[in-house]
């Protein structure tokens, strides 16, 4: 018996939770946070059997990958399969969804404990939201995945319109799901195509194995790749796609925790991760997702340069970090596509696991912050290191880790991912380029964090009122903190310790043979490698910048507002290049019209025909009216000429006579 | 022995009589009179056929056509009592209340 087999449970569990605490909350629960811990419980109960099926997978217990589906529904030409397939990677993914979001909904039982009642809904949606997490990451095929995708946009919209009564946060809401959308529908392109070209056969297996079955040649497929990397783009929060993110912090700091760190942003990731197999045939895609990806990298860098607001900066950054991830893979596939082995994919997804934890604890300890300071605002924060010991302490571990500190968790992956970058450099110069993006985006996202992190926790305090009542939070909160600033120094270590780079590898992607690295190796391998000491160098040089300009101010942050041609730069920024601004008018100008005009064609061309149609019939009744006069011999002689001419027309005609 | 097209111009008199009774007079009453004379047209040329033919069938429809007048004229009758009862007429000119 196999733990695997138990797989199909991890979804169910949430579920499980979010129904009983969605729809019968009021009657089993007699004090609103009861039902967080049940949640608590099935979110733990998944995250054991995940860790559990996760081993199996990864240690090599179960023979190869593990595949299971039932059939759904079949009509000729389509059979559609629900299933469960499990490979190194979902295994990883699975750790990383079941465990950070446990660690988030225990951490929500005290940051929530002020909101009363509506925390029913809350724990319900949230339980809904890792359960179909879980389940995209488990789907075993196309379609599966696309629906359990769906469920993971419907409970973003939710959970960041949580504070519903808040004007700001509805309309974040609504900008999250529309924005997400346009990728939804790309992906959805993507899979019409594959649907087409694999015959109508949409499973993982199916087509990983059979990519030479795909009618309609390469191009077609370089288009359908595309689009599923579309999916992505909006799902991840990438360029152009990128502006819903940082509106997305409207939401309770846990749900930005979770949507960051395990569920909704790293969907993106995993789907190409996941289509690997595919998308390494198209190398054009997959330089797409390079390119897309390095420049979304330093992009979002820059914005989170001078926002004031904390878990903006931390939305901002995320969106960099995701940029790497799909620099990483994009590179990775691109070298694999040239049959170049290569570790792109590796790092990659290194990345995502390091990110998760290091997120899940900077949003985590933001979190902490504004429940202390009931702000979101850092320039009325200010020596808050003094009361939130332990908060300001794992969040240096986690800004640490973010900006690359040696031997800390992000150091390595975000190493790998430049040094792949750069040698994909002599295949094509392009790389170079995008590797001077990243380097740059290590150096900005040092920068920006220690600026975060020195003007929330030293200095003196900016608001009196705000410090004098801040505390440091209670241990329910705390707990979770712990054990993720420990993950976020050492998740890197451990990995690969554990030797994370011979096991998440990318399968069934040809003939390239990956060779097996002893971790020691590795270590010996980054730290004899000149690269490794340049991007050591931009993440310490941020640093000390930002400590120059925030603790020790011998430099003034006000010269970059100092002359107008700054800050015009400076408001640019702020204003986040004009996305936002463009996105309404878009929206204003554009869709309006559009809509507009529609209107005009539904009311006057589609609703004329049919009230037509209407009043041509009671006209025409109006008319035929008249011959009703109520005299009953007018009938009987209308009956008799008719008779009449009936019987005089079969003389004529039928030829009776 | 009668020739049958006596018979049958007969029946074809009566029924024209009839017809014309029923399209032009005002009086209720002998609309219904009017009808049962078109049904004895009827009535006439099924017996008038039946008999030349040797078949018996038309002899009975004759029977059942009779009986079904008799109920006709009991309801026409019913109906037209009704009339005079609450219009106090029985002018058929006079009733055109079920039209547009």
């Amino acid at each position: 018996m196999y733990w695997s087999e138990l797989a199909w449970l991890i979804p169910i569990l949430p579920l499980v939770a979010f129904v009983v605490v969605g729809f019968l909350g009021n009657k089993v629960f007699k004090r609103a946070e009861r039902g967080g811990y049940f949640a608590i419980l099935m979110a733990a109960a998944a995250c054991f059997l995940s860790l559990m099926v996760a081993f199996e997978i990864l240690s090599g217990g179960y023979p190869g990958t593990f595949k299971q589906s039932m059939n759904w529904m079949s009509v000729p030409g389509f059979t559609f399969n629900m299933g469960i397939y499990i490979d190194s990677l979902t295994a990883l993914m699975l750790i990383v969804v079941s465990f950070v979001a446990t660690l988030v909904v225990i951490y929500s039982v005290g940051y929530m404990h002020e909101d009363g009642d509506k925390r029913r809904r809350y724990y319900a949606i949230i339980s809904l939201f890792i359960g179909v997490m879980l389940g995209l990451v488990l789907a075993s095929n196309y379609l599966e995945m696309f629906i359990f995708w769906e469920l993971v946009g419907l409970c973003s919209y939710l959970l960041i319109g949580f504070y519903n009564t808040r004007p700001s946060a509805a309309s974040a809401a609504k900008k999250a799901f529309l924005v997400t959308r346009i990728g939804d529908i790309m992906f959805m392109l993507g899979l019409f195509i594959f649907f087409v070209g694999f015959q109508g056969n949409l499973d993982f297996d199916y087509i990983f194995n059979n990519i030479g079955a795909f009618t309609g040649g390469n191009d077609l497929l370089t288009l359908g790749t595309f689009f599923i990397f579309g999916g992505a783009i909006g799902k991840s929060a990438q360029f152009p796609l990128h502006d819903w993110l940082p509106d997305a912090m409207e939401g309770p700091t846990t749900v930005s925790a979770l949507i960051h760190a395990a569920t909704m942003v790293k969907a993106g990731v995993y789907l190409v991760a996941r289509s690997y197999p595919v998308m390494v045939h198209t190398p054009d895609t997959m330089l797409v997702v390079a390119i897309i990806g390095g420049f979304t990298a330093i992009f979002a860098a820059t914005m989170a340069l001078n926002n004031p607001n904390i878990k903006r900066v931390l939305a901002y950054s995320t969106i960099s970090q995701l940029g790497y991830m799909f620099l990483a893979l994009g590179t990775g596939g691109y070298l694999l596509s040239l049959d170049v082995a290569n570790s792109g994919y590796t790092a990659g997804m290194f990345h995502l696991m390091n990110h998760a934890f290091f997120k899940a604890l900077l949003f985590l300890s933001a979190g902490s912050v504004i429940h202390a300071v009931h702000t979101e605002d850092m320039r009325l924060m200010g020596g808050l290191g003094k009361k939130l010991k332990l908060t300001s302490w794992v969040m240096l571990f986690g800004c640490l880790s973010i900006a690359g500190f040696p031997l800390l968790s992000g150091f390595f992956s975000k190493d790998e991912i430049l040094g792949v970058v750069f040698e994909a450099g002599a295949h094509n110069p392009v790389f170079y380029l995008l590797y001077a993006f990243g380097l740059v985006t290590a150096f900005l996202t040092a920068f920006y964090m220690f600026r975060l992190w020195f003007m929330t926790f030293t200095g003196e305090p900016r608001d009196h009122h705000a410090y004098e009542h801040a505390h440091e939070s209670p241990r329910v909160m705390t707990g979770p903190l712990a054990i993720l600033g420990f993950l976020a120094l050492f998740s890197g270590l451990i990995g690969i310790g554990l030797g994370f780079e011979n096991i998440i590898v990318p399968t069934e992607v040809g003939n390239i043979v990956f060779e097996n690295v002893l971790p020691v190796d590795t270590l010996i391998e980054t730290f004899t490698n000149g690269l490794t000491y340049l991007s050591i160098a931009a993440g310490l040089g941020g640093i000390y910048v930002a400590y120059l300009y925030y603790k020790k101010k011998s430099l003034n942050p006000d010269v970059f507002v100092a002359t107008p041609a700054r800050k015009k730069v400076y408001d640019i920024l702020l204003a986040r290049y004009g996305f936002t601004a463009g996105y309404d008018w878009i929206g204003l100008k554009v869709v309006y019209g559009v809509a507009k005009v529609v209107n005009w064609f539904d009311q006057k061309v589609i609703d004329g025909i049919v009230n037509g149609i209407a009043t041509v019939t009671v006209k025409t009744g109006n008319f035929l009216r008249k011959g009703q006069t109520g005299f009953v011999q007018s009938y009987a002689a209308l009956v008799v000429a008719g008779v009449s001419i009936i019987v005089i027309l079969l003389f004529l005609i039928g030829g009776v006579i | 022995m009668i020739a049958i097209e006596y018979f049958i111009g007969l029946s074809a008199i009566l029924f024209v009589i009839g017809a014309v009774g029923v399209l032009t007079k005002r009086n209720a009453i002998v609309v219904l009179m009017c009808i049962e004379m078109m049904l004895n047209a009827a009535n006439i040329n099924f017996v008038t056929f039946s008999a030349f033919s040797g078949n018996l069938n038309g002899m009975v429809f004759a029977i059942i056509s009779i009986a079904i007048a008799a109920a006709e004229v009991a309801v026409g009758l019913a109906i037209v009592l009704n009339l005079y009862k609450t219009r106090d007429t029985i002018g058929l000119d006079e009733v055109n209340l079920l039209r547009w």
